[in-house]
């Protein structure tokens, strides 16, 4: 009798484990971020929310994330949900890799597919689906050093509208004696290159899939001009956007094109007014076109809990609100952003932010760019006419797009 | 089992098992990737099928696409630049110091020990420490070389296409040079005192000594050293990542971050497979002629 009461009650006990196992959904998350960001954050807040799942972070360093991904994917050690940066999304898309959230989307009453900005919607869109939500978003701008505008006889209330006054400025702002250059910006031969490259083809009228056009190779020209008569640093060729943007915190540069991460450090560095414009246009009334960073939130197609990975990233994009002052980047769709911090450079960019197109889609989107890089650095270095450059770059460009 | 046992214990089935671990280890480690990477080679592969055999099998056409490159030319150029001017200037150094402090002074020893600082560091530091010397707007040695009035202009030391592979050299020369001078130092050491004693009494000048004796005796551990050299130079990686990637376009690209950005920028990994499996055929034509130049070491 003692016995049988025994084991009955360890089979309760058993079974009520059992029990317990079964409701906790674990569920793994791949991103870039580092403790104490967005990711890890809210992952924290979600799982207070929702005490029945468990959310196991794990960094992966940015420049590794799509071999590493690619690797655990195939030998099925993928995680269910991951942080992918948004050129990267239709590889992964192609292959059948992510889960399509249309379905769960058009159930949502939290995501609005009208609300997204139309750049980082392209980014998730891949062939009709919709293949992640976007985290956030980033774009550039131009940074101009208020206190040198007011030096050199310009009006700091007046920044370049165009490309000519563009010149223009950085040309009487140039300081050779001092070492100050005009603007920096980065032509670095790296996805960073591309990514400062596309807007100014865009606003021609071209794109990534046209790009030995007039305009691109006006554009390119302009870029040469500034390296050439050394407005620029010639480091711009190797250059990333945040060392350049360095120079220009330094008090080194008297304008510069990047983006709002660099906010923080600017705060803290720079000892002078600083303010930001949209990208300048090629002439008055053309179209404008500015980039788009960032990354997106995807589930991968493999997750055994699909149900409750989109209740996660529901739950992210719930955050758009916050992501401006809470992690620094620009909400990816229309939302009430109150107090935002920087306030009038986050209205620039909010406006910046409706022109940012998307690099690709494209699954071999780094061919393509790569196509792109060779042919701002060897147009800027002086080894292929601009013209040429493009040419080749669009002849590699047509050999992916046709493959 | 007993005779198992037996034979382990008399030694013979020891060596055995001996010879078999290490077959085995070479078997798994080199063997293994090396097949492998040149199977690869000749496939079509990308991220995806990393995993899998099953892949299309597209011969040479792997090698017709990469010789093809009109980039490969420019790599071939800057390769072979590398590594001899490096490996050359590196052994000239390295010798050089090596018979300085061959010389009995104060301190030599000490000093010897010093310049191995330079190999005991990361390369990615030794890249990031002359990523600063030789930036252009602020570096040091434009500094310096401003100050003592050789330039007026400041000189883009990585993003001139003319100079950055120069600039790339410079480092890897100043990172190989302790190696060098201690593997020299030693070869050195080795050589008799009496010889030169013998050629000093008959009359042999420090310019005969060192072409009739030293170089002679040297010649094993200057063979080992150059093959060493090349070899090291061929996987002189950390430098190019830390300093000029390649850039500016490609005016500083080698093989062996070619290799890199093919496979893990762009994705194309078959084509960064026949770039290392084209170095691998020349690391082992130089890893024949360095067991050769060992197997004189006994010579005198």
């Amino acid at each position: 009798m003692r016995l049988k009461s025994c084991i009955h009650a360890v089979a309760g006990l058993l079974a009520s484990t059992a029990i317990v196992s079964a409701q906790e959904v674990s569920l793994d998350l791949w991103t870039i971020d580092d403790p104490g960001e967005y990711h890890y954050v809210l992952a924290e807040e979600f799982m207070e929310k929702h005490p029945d799942i468990k959310i196991n972070v794990r960094t992966v360093q940015f420049e590794d994330m799509v071999n590493d991904l690619a690797r655990a994917v195939a030998t099925g050690t993928g995680p269910d949900i991951t942080y992918i940066d948004n050129p990267e999304v239709a590889l992964f898309a192609s292959r059948g890799l992510l889960m399509d959230l249309k379905p769960y989307i058009d159930k949502s009453e939290i995501v609005n597919v009208e609300d997204i900005y139309p750049g980082p919607l392209a980014s998730v869109t891949y062939e009709g689906g919709i293949y992640g939500l976007p985290r956030g978003a980033n774009t550039i701008a131009l940074y101009y050093n208020a206190d040198m505008y007011r030096e050199a006889g310009l009006n700091p209330d007046n920044p370049p509208k165009t490309w000519d006054e563009l010149y223009e400025a950085a040309k009487t702002l140039t300081k050779p004696e001092e070492n100050v250059y005009g603007i920096a910006f980065s032509a670095v031969a790296t996805e960073e290159g591309t990514f400062q490259f596309l807007p100014w083809l865009q606003m021609t009228g071209g794109d990534y899939d046209n790009v030995a056009t007039e305009g691109g190779a006006r554009a390119l020209n302009f870029w040469k001009r500034l390296l050439d008569e050394r407005l620029a640093s010639p480091d711009t060729l190797i250059r990333g956007q945040w060392d350049s943007t360095g120079t220009f915190n330094a008090g080194s540069a008297a304008m510069s094109i990047s983006g709002p991460w660099e906010l923080p450090r600017m705060s803290e560095e720079a000892d002078f007014e600083y303010r930001a414009a949209l990208l300048p246009v090629p002439e008055e009334g053309a179209t404008r076109a500015s980039a788009l960073g960032e990354g997106d939130n995807v589930i991968l197609a493999s997750t055994d809990n699909p149900d409750e990975a989109f209740m996660f990233v529901e739950f992210l994009y719930e955050q758009m609100p916050r992501v401006w002052n809470e992690f620094g980047y620009l909400p990816a769709s229309d939302v009430e952003v109150s107090d935002p911090n920087n306030a009038e450079i986050y209205a620039v960019f909010e406006e910046s932010m409706k022109y940012a197109r998307n690099r690709g889609p494209h699954p071999e989107w780094p061919r393509i760019s790569q196509a792109i890089q060779q042919a701002i650095q060897s147009t800027l270095t002086g080894q292929a006419e601009a013209e040429a450059a493009l040419e080749t770059a669009q002849q590699k460009i047509d050999g992916v797009l046709g493959d | 089992m007993a005779r198992f046992i037996r034979s382990v214990r008399d030694a013979r089935g020891l060596d055995a098992v001996l010879v078999w671990l290490a077959l085995g280890y070479l078997g798994v480690f080199s063997a293994f990737p090396l097949v492998y990477n040149i199977v690869i080679s000749l496939q079509t592969v990308d991220l995806f099928s990393l995993a899998s055999f099953e892949r299309p099998f597209v011969g040479l056409q792997n090698y017709r696409d990469v010789l093809g490159d009109p980039v490969a030319g420019t790599v071939l150029w800057n390769t072979i630049q590398f590594v001899v001017l490096s490996v050359v200037f590196q052994l000239a150094i390295g010798f050089g110091l090596a018979l300085f402090f061959q010389q009995d002074f104060p301190g030599a020893t000490y000093l010897r020990g010093l310049f191995l600082a330079g190999w005991i560091m990361p390369a990615l530091v030794v890249g990031a420490v002359w990523s600063w010397i030789l930036a252009g707007d602020f570096g040091v040695l434009n500094y310096v070389l401003r100050s003592l009035g050789i330039t007026d202009r400041n000189i883009f030391w990585l993003s001139d296409p003319n100079v950055s592979l120069y600039s790339v050299i410079i480092a890897n020369i100043w990172l190989g040079i302790p190696f060098n001078m201690i593997l020299l130092s030693v070869g050195l050491a080795a050589i008799p005192r009496d010889v030169y004693e013998a050629a000093e009494l008959d009359g042999a000048g420090a310019w005969q000594r060192f072409f009739t004796i030293t170089l002679p005796l040297m010649r094993a551990p200057l063979g080992a050293v150059i093959s060493l050299g090349i070899i090291f130079t061929l996987q002189q990686f950390d430098l190019f990542a830390a300093l000029t990637q390649g850039g500016p376009s490609n005016a500083s690209n080698v093989a062996q971050y070619w290799s890199w950005q093919l496979s893990f920028q762009t994705y194309q990994i078959s084509y960064g497979s026949v770039v290392s499996v084209l170095m691998i055929v020349f690391v082992v034509a130089v890893a024949a002629v360095y067991t050769r130049s060992t197997r004189h070491e006994q010579s005198y």
